[in-house]
């Protein structure tokens, strides 16, 4: 075998250093990497780390996240079944010590926030360690590339220093590290490659990001339909496409800047779908936009240029009714404001309709949460230092509520620095006058840009009863409502009548949809109790690593 | 408010849902009343247990002899549930029976003492060697010596069970209502049960309120001491069929078992946080790598796979014996709670306090159960 090879189902794939197994499998055109329990297929669909869907068995270990694994000569990788065999052996597991951290301030995530919150805690002095899902550092914003790949553009490059600053700051950078507990101290749980990590910090600045917002409609499962920021990351940090023709759709301004990026690296765009209406019936927002940031509006009239250059065709009110197989490639039919249906063939399918902040720490640790029903989501209640409800707890970044990355990122710096404050028994330092102007321009920009998109989730009458909404167990929307009809409780009761929520991606999909579900049925407003109880792990874990960790901390059995 | 029934039951749990499924086949009008907070049922794990479990012998042994006299009603409580899981299941049970697994030559002679007492009230018991383990669970890790294996036991999906069971019991008209019970009486020849929304008239009530009954009966001359001990679990993603049987421990606490959908449930009665009026007890993270990590050592395979999800549910003792019967100053009122093992023991105890309702033959004799042994 030469050194660029693995194999996949026993066939040769070469790959470029630095790929995921996912991109350099969808480099070949592989992208049924997963069988479900109903018959189903999956390949990629977040990208990220979140959907669990692009599971593969490596060397004989099921489970693993196609997404975050690099690619290594010589790895025998195979289609998952829906039922992995066990290990046969039943000798004792041999697990490596974890190390335990004691640190003045821990950061979790590694994007726009996280970076600059590590920063700024070492500048005020604190030890700290940043903790990143990812293998490269830079989120999902400033996607950084993988292997020796120049960097694509200003918004790469600028996040190439942050990750740079980063590491220059004396921070101990800790990516590839996956937190799967948060208790009360703060003390953090984590994995990386297979080992354990115990975290002790001090202060604790989460800044774990955002994940996006499917499309849900019937056909949104299949391998080759995934979020655009899956496809964004398969070119930006892999130069990787997924297909030749790809369709995009939801509302946002990623879909458009994703659209150019695509069409760049070979694409052809069939289309880009968006709820909203035109622009131009939204002058004034536009006009405020601009008057916000107008740095950021003329990046965004460039894109509209550039879409417009490349002929790429952007229809408004027009929403994806469904997908369909069509031999190799896909059929997506969708509809205008007329009520007209359109299909294109292409090969990929690519949806962003809004984010959802990832809280699961934030709620695990008991800070307070208040529903913004214009995004559809959770915003974390905080002070000007980005503190929480919860004493030593800091958030900033999409994680709180969405923000935008520039916001994020004076959020991560004052964050950081309050949060190194604490740590040391100093008074929390506030906000500089600079920094809240720039977050209020940046926070106005944010506003007027949404009122240009449609930040909201899907009507739930807009989804087909057949639609499946929990990806994990394959229950669909008729069957949801079956469970609420035999019955109505709230999200718990909905979940146990259902198996809703109780797969892989723990509810993370469905359990917004599920909310919105019981919140209409029962009359009740939406609020934090209205999703899922936060619940441990905060992403699944192997065994062997709780294992690990009892051997340091120990248990308590009575 | 005032609503009124034939027969109100008070909890809506696996003892509850199969007491109103038998009282409402006899004709009577029934409601449950659940406060849908603290739960056992719904958050149950789904071993059926029938040996005496070490745990409990351990943290209660002045209870030990009334959970031995009770063995004959937790191997009526297994065949019971066979038969339920024929008339409205399937459950996704089975019963390969359970092993308790040795380390030491300590814990095979408390083993080997135990199956004693229990063969000699005829629970089907063996002990195992590890040549003997080999043949039915190699899996299990290497410092194993020997087990005993209960052939009684089992395991199933309760999940499935209490929805199938809830839809028999809407399919008979049996209503369902929210409320949260504070008191229960009697009054002017009916039993009466004032709820924080409602207040519930009824010819019968049957109180299968688990840990909560204790508080409702001091105002009746009762000191039944119900206690909740909010427990820990652990279930993985699925998996292959690997491990047949329930999995336990002589001297730790753990329970172990594939669910019929191939996840693996870890629990055995590690603590959680009782948070009241929090929506969910808490997860103590002692509990959970001390829990997994046990279950890692005896059955090294499961290494690999990830646990996915952990939870807490409210497990309820009593004195080590079920309570089954009429409260002796309000014979009107039927008390039903089957105390530790309460979801195994829960369908037969529901039949027994059905019986009192609707005067069909019992279907155990609840002599040695009834609440009047808490009379003071």
């Amino acid at each position: 075998m030469t050194k660029n090879d693995f194999t996949f189902e026993g066939r040769k794939i070469a790959f470029r250093d630095g790929l995921t197994l996912a991109a350099a499998l969808e480099d070949t055109g592989e992208r049924r990497l997963r069988y479900t329990a109903k018959d189903g297929q999956r390949g990629i669909f977040c990208g990220m780390g979140v959907c669990q869907d692009c599971l593969v068995t490596v060397d004989g270990h099921p489970n693993q996240r196609a997404c975050m694994i690099r690619a290594k000569a010589g790895m025998e990788v195979c289609r998952q079944t829906a039922l992995p065999a066990l290990e046969t052996a039943a000798q004792p597991l041999e697990t490596a010590t974890p190390e335990v951290i004691r640190v003045d301030v821990a950061v979790v995530g590694g994007g726009a926030a996280g970076l600059s919150a590590a920063i700024a805690a070492r500048e005020a002095g604190a030890s700290v360690v940043l903790l990143d899902e990812r293998k490269t550092t830079g989120g999902q914003y400033y996607k950084q590339t993988a292997g020796d790949i120049a960097a694509l553009d200003t918004q790469q490059a600028e996040g190439a220093d942050l990750v740079r600053s980063a590491a220059a700051s004396g921070a101990r950078i800790l990516s590839g590290t996956e937190i799967w507990g948060a208790f009360d101290g703060p003390l953090l749980l984590a994995e990386t490659e297979g080992s354990a990590v115990v975290v002790r910090p001090k202060a604790l600045v989460v800044a774990t990001g955002a994940y996006e917002r499917p499309v849900m409609v019937p056909g949104w499962t299949l391998p080759g339909v995934m979020t655009t920021g899956a496809a964004q990351t398969l070119w930006r940090s892999y130069r990787t496409t997924p297909g030749k023709r790809v369709l995009i759709c939801g509302s946002g301004p990623l879909n458009a800047q994703v659209a150019v990026e695509l069409a760049k690296g070979g694409c052809e765009i069939a289309a880009i779908l968006d709820t909203a209406p035109h622009p131009g019936q939204r002058l004034g927002e536009a006009a405020a936009m601009a008057l916000a940031d107008p740095k950021l509006s003329a990046k965004g009239a460039m894109l509209i240029a550039a879409l417009r250059r490349r002929g790429i065709p952007v229809r408004h009110k027009t929403r994806l009714l469904r997908v369909d197989q069509d031999a190799e490639r896909l059929r997506a039919v969708f509809e205008d404001a007329r009520g007209r249906e359109t299909a294109e063939t292409v090969d990929a399918v690519c949806m962003n309709d809004g984010f959802q902040p990832q809280n699961e720490i934030l709620r695990l640790l008991g800070a307070e949460m208040t529903y913004d029903t214009r995004y559809g989501h959770l915003r974390c209640t905080r002070d000007r230092a980005m503190a929480t409800t919860v004493p030593r707890l800091f958030a900033a970044g999409d994680c709180a509520g969405l923000g935008g990355a520039p916001a994020a990122r004076i959020e991560g710096t004052i964050a950081g620095r309050a949060a190194a404050a604490f740590s040391q028994n100093r008074q929390t330092v506030d906000a500089t006058a600079a920094e809240n102007l720039a977050l209020a321009r940046h926070r106005r920009f944010q506003d007027h840009l949404w009122r240009v998109y449609d930040p909201g989730p899907q009507d739930i009458d807009d989804i087909a009863p057949g639609t499946m909404i929990c990806r994990c167990e394959e229950i669909t929307l008729a069957e949801a409502e079956d469970a609420l009809n035999a019955e109505t409780g709230h999200l718990g009761t909905l979940k146990r009548a259902s198996r809703i929520g109780m797969g892989r991606c723990q509810g993370r999909y469905c359990g917004p949809v599920a909310a919105r579900l019981v919140a209409r049925r029962t009359g009740r407003p939406i609020e934090d109790f209205s999703f899922f109880a936060p619940r441990i792990p905060i992403k699944p874990v192997a065994i062997s690593v709780i294992l690990a960790v009892e051997e340091v901390l120990g248990g308590d059995e009575d | 408010m005032a609503t009124k029934t034939d027969v109100l039951v008070v909890g809506g749990g696996i003892v509850g849902q199969v007491a109103a499924i038998e009282i409402a086949s006899s004709g009577a009008s029934t409601i449950v009343v659940d406060a849908g907070r603290d739960s056992g049922s719904t958050a149950n794990a789904g071993s059926l247990h029938v040996q005496m479990q070490s745990r409990f012998m351990r943290l209660y042994p002045d209870q030990v002899p009334a959970l031995e006299a009770s063995l004959p009603l937790y191997c009526a409580a297994v065949r019971e549930w066979d038969h339920l899981d024929k008339k409205y299941g399937p459950f996704g049970m089975v019963r390969n029976g359970g092993l308790m697994l040795a380390e030491t030559v300590d814990q095979m002679e408390f083993l080997k003492a135990k199956a004693e007492r229990e063969h000699r009230a005829n629970v089907d018991v063996e002990i195992l060697d590890r040549d003997a383990l080999d043949e039915i669970a190699p899996w299990l890790g290497p410092q194993i010596i020997g087990a005993e294996l209960c052939r009684n036991e089992g395991k199933l999906d309760p999940l499935a069970a209490n929805l199938r069971l809830r839809e028999e019991a809407s399919r008979l008209g049996v209503q369902f209502a929210q409320d949260q019970i504070t008191s229960i009486d009697e009054r002017n020849g009916m039993a009466v049960a004032v709820g924080s929304t409602d207040t519930w008239h009824a010819d019968r009530i049957v109180l299968a309120a688990a840990w909560g009954t204790g508080s409702l009966l001091s105002d009746l001359g009762l000191a039944m001491p119900t206690k909740p001990e909010p427990l820990h679990m652990n279930i993985t993603e699925p998996c292959a069929a690997h491990i047949g049987h329930l999995v336990q421990h002589a001297d730790r606490s753990i329970t172990l078992k594939q669910l019929s959908g191939g996840q693996v449930v870890i629990g055995g009665g590690w603590p959680a946080d009782d948070r009241r009026m929090a929506r969910v007890p808490g997860v103590r993270c002692t509990s959970l790598v001390g829990n997994v990590a046990l279950a890692a050592r005896l059955v090294p395979s499961i290494g690999k796979v990830r646990v996915l999800r952990t939870w807490a549910g409210i497990n309820t003792t009593i004195d080590g014996a079920s309570t089954v019967g009429p409260v002796p100053n309000a014979k009107r009122i039927i008390v039903a709670v089957p105390g530790d093992a309460g979801y195994t023991l829960g369908p037969l105890v529901a039949k027994m306090a059905a019986s009192f309702v609707t005067g069909s033959d019992q279907p155990f004799d609840a002599g040695a159960f009834s609440p009047a042994r808490f009379a003071f």
